[in-house]
């Protein structure tokens, strides 16, 4: 779909809000000129000290976007043995004519105020990670998107494409270090899994009580392919509102997690829609929540099986850690042939006093106790790969402690 | 317990109870259902659902009766409980490692291996277990505090005889190690698997009843049941006397 075609319903949707989620008024944020600083050492203090926070160290990082100013290391050329390319996505529409016909192509510019304004003012940065047909990437491809100062917004667009056969792990943490307190991201990703190749994607959120979050994602998966979704977020924010959809061909699989630790005044309104497109294909989408103090989640989930022999689970589970907290669970299955074979579970509860006394019993104080029933709860027995995971428990453990403070 | 009265919900349970457990000892409280033996034992341990109405509970002459349950676990307090609950998403591998963080084992695996639990350490807590695996797992989370006072809340009921020859090793190596045992039991199987037991209390409609050897309470019991064994308890005592 090219642009121009499109530039007066986009310029027209700079004034369509989100059908979910706090309008956030765009004037208010300022907005910076994209700076590719190309191959480097990250040195950005700013970086090295968000990046700890949803459990990277800046050496391991292949990508570093910081507010618009983007940087890659010598990791990124290291995967590039591998014939997999990273860079930011600006540089790749402007060498590969690939590149250019996957931009824009799964999200639609014209879909609200904040995917209008990320193609209009967004200068194109954002990574973008390019598997060929068969390789399957040894290495994880760490990515951090950090705002390092106040006020301002950050674009990235995000453009994966993981070529038949081909295996890769992108890791994406986005935070803020100490000290920034408001700003906006708009985050927008495409991702393309081809015929059996298999995608696994984590993505970490730490941000601060002013930050207003808008990802767009969507994910188009070929036949046979695989497309793993692992999403976390623990801080306070302003609020988040993000509903992304998976597309999914013959024989193709989506598993999504998500892990919601919500706190103080802060609106999370994440979603996961998974179109069960071709015969065989199969989704799964499991969310758990904690919430406390007065934030508010709603926590939605769709599948929709558009052909036969599709199957599809969702699971919502919730726990409300302070009076003042709301969380809205949200599931919907929708069938449109038959021989779709759709369920779902959505729970809300509170910690278990008993379970609390049980553990107070062996030992632990009430606030150890709730920690090991939070983590717990916590855990969801996605397909991720042994290091992706240790990577994530390292965070569930830091995410449960800060949830029950 | 020093004239220990337990009520649950403003009613009274447990009714002055007075009983001492030196170290190493096996002490086993009996009686039939609803007579209070898990309440007297939860309030011990100092679960939040008793409430101690009356008397006081020491242990090693400090009086704990107002300290939490993790309080007296800390000082040597445990109980392996009746029904624990079933917790998901909690592996027994991570409360195993965090309670040896805490109390510090140096035998946990052989532990493990002993009381056959390695093979459900990744599984949710009680979440689907077996009779045997939930007794066989709360022995081994006991055993995992090096307590100095073990509380047994009927761990031989709902088990196979494999499992309750288990449980009584289990009991004498924690009496080995110079832990004080009170074994709660109302069909007295384990008992009779035990090599030394110190005495026998019947517990009826919450007030200890009667307090003996093994040898003296345990074939009248046996025989004649908890009502009809007291008295002819009482009336042997009368007549020796």
């Amino acid at each position: 779909m090219p642009r121009e075609a499109r530039r007066v319903d986009v310029e027209k949707a700079l004034e369509k809000p989100a059908p979910y989620g706090p309008d956030v008024d765009l004037s208010k944020y300022r907005l910076e000129e994209v700076v590719v600083e190309g191959v480097g050492e990250v040195v950005d203090p700013g970086v090295s000290s968000a990046a700890p926070r949803v459990g990277l160290s800046a050496d391991k990082l292949a990508y570093v976007q910081a507010n618009e100013r983007v940087l890659y290391t010598t990791l990124a050329r290291a995967l590039s043995k591998y014939g997999v390319v990273v860079t930011s996505t600006r540089e790749a529409a402007e060498r590969y004519p690939r590149a250019r016909e996957l931009i824009w192509r799964l999200v639609d510019p014209a879909s609200d105020k904040y995917t209008a304004a990320a193609y209009l003012y967004g200068g194109e940065a954002g990574y973008f990670v390019y598997v060929p047909p068969g390789t399957k990437v040894p290495l994880p491809v760490y990515t951090c998107l950090a705002i390092t100062s106040n006020n301002v917004v950050q674009f990235a667009h995000n453009v994966v494409y993981v070529d038949e056969g081909g295996e890769v792990n992108v890791v994406t943490g986005c935070a803020i270090p100490h000290g920034v307190y408001s700003g906006l991201h708009i985050g927008i990703s495409e991702f393309y899994v081809a015929r059996s190749a298999k995608l696994t994607f984590t993505m970490i959120h730490a941000w601060a009580e002013g930050l207003h979050v808008r990802p767009r994602t969507t994910v188009y998966v070929e036949e046979g392919g695989e497309y793993v979704s692992y999403y976390v977020t623990y801080s306070p924010v302003a609020s988040i509102q993000t509903y992304p959809v998976t597309y999914l061909e013959k024989g193709a699989r989506a598993y999504t997690a998500s892990v919601i630790a919500s706190s103080k005044a802060g609106v999370y309104d994440i979603g996961s829609r998974v179109v069960l497109k071709g015969i065989g294909s199969s989704g799964e989408s499991a969310s758990r929540v904690v919430a406390k103090d007065e934030s508010k989640v709603y926590a939605r989930a769709e599948i929709e099986a558009h052909e036969s022999d599709t199957r599809g689970h969702i699971e919502c589970l919730g726990l409300l850690l302070s009076p003042s907290a709301m969380i809205s669970s949200i599931p919907i299955i929708t069938s449109m042939k038959q021989g779709a074979v759709l369920s779902h579970e959505a729970a809300i509860g509170i910690i278990a006093q008993r379970e609390i006394e049980y553990l107070m019993s062996r030992g632990f104080t009430q606030e150890e106790a709730k920690a090991v029933l939070v983590r717990g709860f916590m855990n969801i027995d996605a397909p991720i790969p042994p290091p992706i995971r240790k990577h994530v428990d390292a965070i569930l453990d830091i995410v449960a402690k800060h949830a029950v403070g | 317990m020093k004239n220990l009265s337990v009520c649950v919900e403003g009613k009274r349970i447990v009714s002055d109870v007075s009983l001492s457990v030196d170290p190493g000892e096996l002490h086993i409280i009996m009686g039939p259902n609803g007579s209070g033996k898990s309440t007297l034992l939860s309030a011990v341990m100092g679960l939040g659902y008793v409430n101690i109405c009356g008397g006081k509970v020491l242990f090693n002459g400090v009086d704990v009766t107002g300290l939490p349950s993790y309080e007296r676990a800390r000082l040597g307090v445990a109980l392996a409980h009746q029904h624990p609950p079933e917790i998901k998403g909690v592996k027994l591998r991570d409360v195993a490692l965090a309670m040896v963080k805490k109390h510090g084992c140096s035998d946990c695996l052989l532990l493990a291996k002993a009381l056959r639990v390695e093979e459900f350490m990744n599984r949710d807590l009680f979440v689907g277990f077996s009779g045997g695996e939930k007794k066989r797992t709360e022995l081994f989370l006991l055993m995992l505090q090096n307590p100095k006072l073990a509380m047994l809340d009927e761990p031989d009921s709902g088990v196979d005889i494999e499992t309750i020859e288990l449980l009584a090793r289990s009991i004498e190596m924690l009496r080995a190690r110079g832990t004080a045992v009170i074994l709660v039991t109302h069909l007295g199987v384990v008992a009779e698997k035990l090599s030394r037991i110190d005495k026998v209390h019947l517990l009826l409609d919450g007030r200890l009843a009667y307090s003996g050897s093994p040898d003296e309470v345990l074939p009248v019991v046996m025989k004649f049941g908890y009502r009809k064994g007291l008295e002819v308890l009482v009336k042997k005592n009368a007549q020796g006397s």
